[in-house]
């Protein structure tokens, strides 16, 4: 066989197991611009007439405002909590080297790790105790903490990447700490807070189980809207979960597209650097 | 400077103060939402605690953890949690590392950005999401999946999820889809690491492919395979979205995964003290295999700076 008609073959086979896997997706995606039968339709429909009613349907409950508003507040506002702290604090860790720096590291990392449900019940506990059930601060803040593990571990290891000449030379200059900080370090590590913002936003935007048990109906998101499942008089409303499915995750698919170099670094915690 | 002379506020705060100044915050969300709940959770692991009876909790010792240890139940669903581990993280992996080799260097792939795209999304999607919709894509009446296989196998349309024999093998299916993608992001990664040059060197040798993959790729490649590895580990162990909005557990226990057992034991029967103890239990494997992850990635850096 040629090389150049080997190189198509191996092209067009990469393509067909990339498309292989976002057959599903697909399949999601259609059923947003059926009508509730053809979503049911058996044989399935590949080819039909695109339909919006399923969005307007979706887009006529005063619910799916409500819980599309929370995700995106909920989310924006823990994310942006947490990489400020977590950017301070990684470089405290990066430049001043404090005793302990690598044991907090291993336990920021092992927090992430632990399985949610069995942070969830002290949680709910804490919660209650405090009233903080249901409330925007309390689902934030968790989420903010929820963040912080991730947001060191790669901010710290962008910080580590800048050479801490650049501080001495600043500080000879006259420039006081939190100019070197804020003005010297934070941009040389921009991409790297990206990264942790989009990946950390995409977690939170995902995570239902914590907002499931100490949110409520005030502080619900997308995610708890699917989960607590939406049923009419006829059973599950699949038009409604088709809709919100597919606006759900249209914008996580635009996000990897853009930021996909950040893909590696973000699925590994920020312990894995590199770019794909 | 003459220090003298400085109002305070000018002045320079001492080294170290200004450097725990700036980990304050990070700590203080730690304690407040990692070691008190920690601390509570280890207090009530001792008591009886029905949230429901509205009785105070009772002291009893280590009876939760003997009951624990004694349930058959609990142990059932650990291991079913181990079979769905070792399962879907072998077969994501062996899945993953053949087609992460077919995607090695083909950075002349027209569309690639779009290609991968579509390839990565599965990875992204809320595990809650997707669990509620591949219950749509296994139904037995309107479902996709039993409706082809009936066409294809002349079989009738399976009931894939209702069935005990079938639920946890569709569930093991649904995880593979989604994290497959992610061990062939490692997989290329990890072969990313391989020096360009040795490679071209070993080509000119003819070294044979085996050879070339023992002695040039793997020693360069594993540690990134390794995390990959774990991670999903980490990742599977936890596995409680994706399952409980599929199948909740049923049919009868069949898929059962122990994050859920936590779930239902402290939501179904509000039993916190024993669900407390279990959670406990859950926890410290969770950071034994933490301890490995970073056990790997510090002597990844030492070889790396040692070379």
């Amino acid at each position: 066989m040629k090389p150049k008609v080997k190189a198509r073959l191996q092209q067009g086979f990469l393509w067909l197991v990339a498309v292989a896997f976002f057959l599903p997706v697909l399949w999601l995606f259609l059923a947003a611009f059926k009508t509730a039968s053809q979503i049911l339709a058996i044989p399935p429909r590949w080819i039909f007439r695109p339909t919006w009613q399923g969005l307007t349907y979706m887009a006529s409950h005063q619910a799916f405002w409500s819980h599309a508003v929370n995700s995106v507040v909920i989310s924006l506002s823990a994310v942006v909590i947490a990489i400020v702290v977590s950017f301070v604090a990684a470089y405290s860790f990066s430049r001043f080297r404090l005793r302990g720096t690598n044991f907090m590291m291993f336990v920021l990392l092992s927090i992430r790790m632990v399985p949610g449900a069995a942070v969830v019940v002290p949680m709910y506990l804490m919660y209650t105790a405090l009233g903080w059930i249901n409330s925007y601060p309390g689902i934030i803040l968790f989420y903010a903490m929820f963040s912080i593990p991730f947001s060191v571990w790669i901010l710290k290891g962008f910080i580590d990447g800048v050479s801490p000449r650049f501080d001495e030379a600043a500080q000879s200059d006259g420039a006081s700490r939190l100019h070197v900080m804020f003005r010297i370090v934070l941009p040389q590590v921009l991409p790297g807070i990206v990264a942790a913002f989009i990946f950390n936003t995409i977690f939170v935007w995902n995570e239902f189980l914590f907002d499931f048990i100490i949110g409520g109906n005030q502080v619900a998101t997308i995610p708890v809207a699917l989960a607590s499942g939406l049923y009419t008089s006829q059973g599950i409303d699949w038009q409604y979960i088709a809709s919100l499915t597919f606006v759900y995750t249209l914008p996580l698919m635009v996000v990897i597209y853009f930021f996909q170099k950040y893909l590696l670094v973000g699925m590994t915690f920020g312990t894995v650097r590199g770019e794909v | 400077m003459q220090p003298s002379v400085m109002p305070w506020w000018r002045r320079r705060l001492p080294q170290p103060l200004f450097a725990w100044l700036l980990v304050v915050p990070v700590l203080a969300f730690f304690v407040i939402w990692n070691i008190v709940p920690l601390l509570w959770m280890i207090g009530l692991s001792f008591y009886r605690y029905i949230l429901t009876f509205g009785v105070n909790p009772v002291y009893v010792g280590l009876q939760n953890f003997s009951q624990i240890l004694q349930d058959y139940n609990v142990w059932a669903h650990i291991g079913l949690t181990v079979l769905f581990v070792i399962g879907a993280v072998g077969v994501e992996t062996i899945l993953g590392v053949l087609l992460g080799f077919a995607f090695w260097g083909q950075t002349a792939l027209p569309g690639r950005r779009l290609a991968l795209t579509l390839l990565f999304s599965p990875m992204v999607l809320a595990p809650v999401a997707v669990g509620t919709f591949f219950r749509l894509i296994y139904d037995p009446m309107y479902g996709i999946l039993p409706y082809y296989i009936h066409q294809l196998f002349g079989i009738p349309a399976p009931n894939l999820l209702g069935n005990g024999s079938t639920a946890l093998l569709s569930v093991l299916a649904t995880d593979v889809w989604m994290w497959t993608p992610f061990m062939i992001l490692m997989t290329i990664a990890a072969l990313g690491a391989v020096p360009r040059a040795m490679l071209e060197a070993s080509a000119v040798d003819r070294l044979s492919i085996p050879r070339r993959l023992r002695y040039v790729i793997w020693p360069h490649a594993k540690f990134i395979l390794i995390l990959g590895v774990l991670l999903r580990t980490i990742d599977a162990f936890k596995t409680f979205g994706l399952v409980s909005a599929m199948t909740a557990g049923g049919p009868g226990n069949a898929t059962q995964l122990i994050s859920l057992t936590l779930y239902r034991e402290a939501f179904d029967s509000f039993s916190m003290g024993s669900a407390s103890a279990l959670a406990l239990f859950v926890l410290f494997i969770a950071i034994a295999f933490t301890s490995i992850y970073l056990f790997v990635l510090n002597y990844q850096k030492r070889e790396v700076t040692a070379e």
